[in-house]
């Protein structure tokens, strides 16, 4: 475990309009950590996981990946990032999954995969389409890398968005709710894939409802309650004898 | 700029206002009820009636208007059968020809239009009409074209827009309408520019009205797609 | 002549297009006012009156700058320019409509995708944006297509030679009026065809993926 963490977030706060998502949120992950952010729906967990990668601009707080502060100046709303450059930089080393898996319809997967290494990362071509391939394979989906997403089931789409994720070569990578728009039978699938990448060492923050994947692969958990931490640590302390009555009701519901 | 000649220039256009106006309402008034026909003829489901108006659809809207015009007005005098005929009176008249070529330009796009909103009649609401014992002249009275003309309107409010742009070819056969006299003071005054604003103006405006009128229709015509009163929420009846 | 007067005004009103959508989907109040106040102007005055302006109006604004080049006489600009001008100005206008239609369709969550790996903003209008609403505008843009080509017959009002043209100085001579409009319908029934099954065709190409198969 390094010094510097890989992800550390100091009293994060965001609003929509009048509607405060965000109170103040300090979340530290490190090097290898796998977090699980857990919290009913509007208790602020994907405001704060696209805060990370500044999908969504906080309102005040700080972000910091690998100890570099990402730049904000105050605006007549809100602030905005200072350097977009700075931001684009940082992204580049972010992957992020979504829930709705969004690749890109106008493209194959494997287009889909190699876009970012080669336009953005400015990678040979040549590389980036076997390390796509790698990946691909990695993930189960090599036979599928000429279809077009619409194509392919929820499961193999959002194993798509994965490997697209992964051939950034991310330092870190952002989960948010990877499973919940996926048919019961599609979920095991994608959670596979998703523990073999944890037990790679890869730096994950996942946004999800999967209890099991939080209990078993994660080794911390953050629980969310409108707007602030209301329970985090390792997987065995908090799922067994945390003090929050939040955080009971929330399992047992 | 010279206000003294925009307001020549408005005072020379307006009296063009009620030949625009009279060209398009007659061939939009026309034009429904040979639309409404061609329609029918479409989704008769028999290939004799939808076949002529397929074809007569696709003939009118894929040539230009102004071909259209020029076919009637100086196309047509070519036959002697036409010369000799009882309708010569009409088609040796400019207006006439224009007010034709038009009604039979826009049947073509409003059959469309009309035919869009008579399949787009939910099913379940004809059954309904059907079980409740209606004849078929009824049901179509009572409940097709009511709810065929609310999907068509706002379609059929555009194509209206358009027919008043489309009386502007009426000025090429020597029509004196708004652009007829727009081209003439053009001609005589060579300030193309102001011609244009005032020109443009008036076309503004009446289509400004149009609008207004279609969607004030649109309005009265579909009750049930504003949000209900709030009285009637709080008896539970609404939902 | 036709086809090249109504390519080169696609091309101009593409243009207009895209700046137009630009200003109302990103613009600031300014641009996007502008762009609104175009688009209901140009659609609610006849295109014949646009021609007009071109054609005459050109004239009136070239003549002095060509006076003071110590140019004689009227200058006016060349009448397959200003046609060709005139239809990009009127069909910019729906364009505009299309593009922003279009990309109003784009998937919110595809666009986001692109940022999140760190595109550029011109990287990501290149390569996702433009992709992405071009299919969605494909139908629209076959509909502007056969419109300009329908409008093109208007520019033989200016005196440019073309089909329209050319039949009416032939029916004046021959005295056959009805059969050669009828031969230019035909060319425009023609035209329009062919462009309406290459873009038929164009689409199922560029629409792939795009649905299940």
């Amino acid at each position: 475990m390094t010094a510097v963490p890989a992800v550390r977030l100091t009293d994060l706060r965001k609003s929509f309009g009048p509607l405060e998502v965000l109170k103040g949120v300090s979340l530290e992950a490190h090097e290898g950590d796998v977090v699980s952010i857990l919290g009913s729906s509007g208790s602020g967990k994907s405001t704060m996981l696209r805060c990370i990668n500044m999908l969504a601009t906080p309102d005040g707080g700080e972000v910091a990946i690998r100890g570099e502060v990402i730049g904000l100046t105050p605006t007549r709303h809100g602030m905005r990032p200072a350097d977009r450059l700075q931001v684009d930089r940082m992204r580049s080393q972010i992957g992020m999954v979504f829930q709705s898996f969004n690749l890109w319809s106008h493209m194959t997967v494997l287009e889909n995969v190699i876009e970012a290494p080669i336009h953005v990362q400015k990678r040979p071509r040549a590389e980036a389409v076997a390390e796509a391939e790698a990946i691909l394979a990695k993930v189960g989906i090599a036979d599928k890398r000429n279809h077009y997403p619409a194509h392919l089931s929820g499961g193999q789409q959002q194993r798509a968005a994965i490997a697209r994720a992964l051939a950034q070569r991310p330092k870190v990578m952002l989960f948010d709710e990877p499973t919940s728009a996926l048919d019961p039978e599609l979920v095991g699938e994608v959670l596979r894939v998703m523990r073999s990448l944890a037990e790679e060492g890869r730096t994950m923050l996942v946004v999800t409802h999967e209890m099991g994947f939080a209990r078993d692969v994660s080794n911390k958990v953050v629980f969310l309650h409108k707007g602030v931490v209301e329970a985090q640590g390792a997987p065995g302390e908090v799922f067994t004898n945390s003090t929050s009555e939040r955080f009971r009701q929330f399992l047992a519901g | 700029m010279d206000f003294a000649f925009l307001y020549d220039t408005l005072l020379t256009l307006l009296p063009g206002v009620p030949l625009t106006l009279k060209l398009a309402f007659s061939a939009v008034a026309l034009g429904a009820v040979l639309a409404l026909g061609l329609a029918m003829m479409r989704l008769s489901g028999l290939r004799a009636l939808d076949w002529p108006a397929r074809v007569y659809v696709f003939l009118f809207r894929s040539t230009p208007l102004l071909v259209q015009i020029f076919l009637i007005y100086y196309g047509l005098g070519q036959f002697r059968e036409v010369r000799t005929s009882w309708l010569w009176p009409f088609l040796r008249e400019p207006y006439w020809c224009a007010v034709l070529a038009l009604t039979l330009n826009t049947a073509a796009y409003a059959s469309e239009i009309f035919r869009g909103g008579l399949l787009a009649v939910p099913h379940g609401q004809v059954e309904a009409a059907r079980a409740a014992g209606m004849s078929r002249g009824l049901l179509f009275r009572r409940i097709v074209l009511p709810v065929a003309i609310r999907q068509a309107l706002p379609a059929y409010g555009s194509e209206l827009i358009l027919m008043i742009k489309a009386t502007a070819l009426a000025s090429i056969i020597t029509l004196m309408e708004v652009t007829g006299l727009a081209a003439k003071l053009i001609a005589e005054t060579y300030r193309a520019i102001e011609v244009f604003i005032v020109a443009g103006s008036i076309y503004l405006v009446l289509n400004f009205v149009v609008t207004r009128l279609v969607l004030a229709a649109e309005r009265r015509l579909t009750p049930h797609l504003r949000p209900a009163p709030v009285a009637i929420l709080n008896d539970g009846g609404a939902a | 002549m036709t086809i090249a007067v109504a390519l080169t005004g696609f091309v101009f009103g593409s243009l207009i297009g895209t700046l137009g959508a630009w200003a109302k989907i990103g613009g600031g109040a300014l641009a996007r006012g502008v762009a609104d106040a175009y688009t209901t102007v140009l659609r609610g005055i006849p295109d014949l009156l646009v021609i007009y302006l071109f054609y005459f109006g050109s004239s009136a604004v070239l003549t002095p700058i060509g006076r003071f080049f110590g140019a004689e006489g009227f200058v006016s600009l060349p009448g397959f320019l200003a046609g060709a001008l005139a239809i990009g100005v009127v069909s910019g206008a729906y364009f505009t409509e299309v593009f922003r239609g279009a990309y109003n369709t784009v998937s919110r969550g595809e666009l986001e995708a692109a940022t999140a790996t760190g595109m550029t903003r011109l990287l990501r209008f290149r390569r996702i944006v433009v992709p992405l609403t071009l299919r969605f505008a494909l139908p629209g843009l076959g509909n502007v297509w056969q419109q300009v080509l329908k409008e093109s017959a208007l520019i033989s009002v200016t005196g440019l030679v073309e089909i329209l043209r050319q039949s009416q100085i032939a029916a004046g001579s021959t005295r056959q009026p009805f059969t050669f409009f009828m031969a230019a319908a035909v060319l425009y029934l023609v035209i329009s065809t062919a462009s309406g099954w290459s873009l038929s065709r164009a689409e199922a190409h560029f629409t792939r993926g795009l649905r299940r198969a």
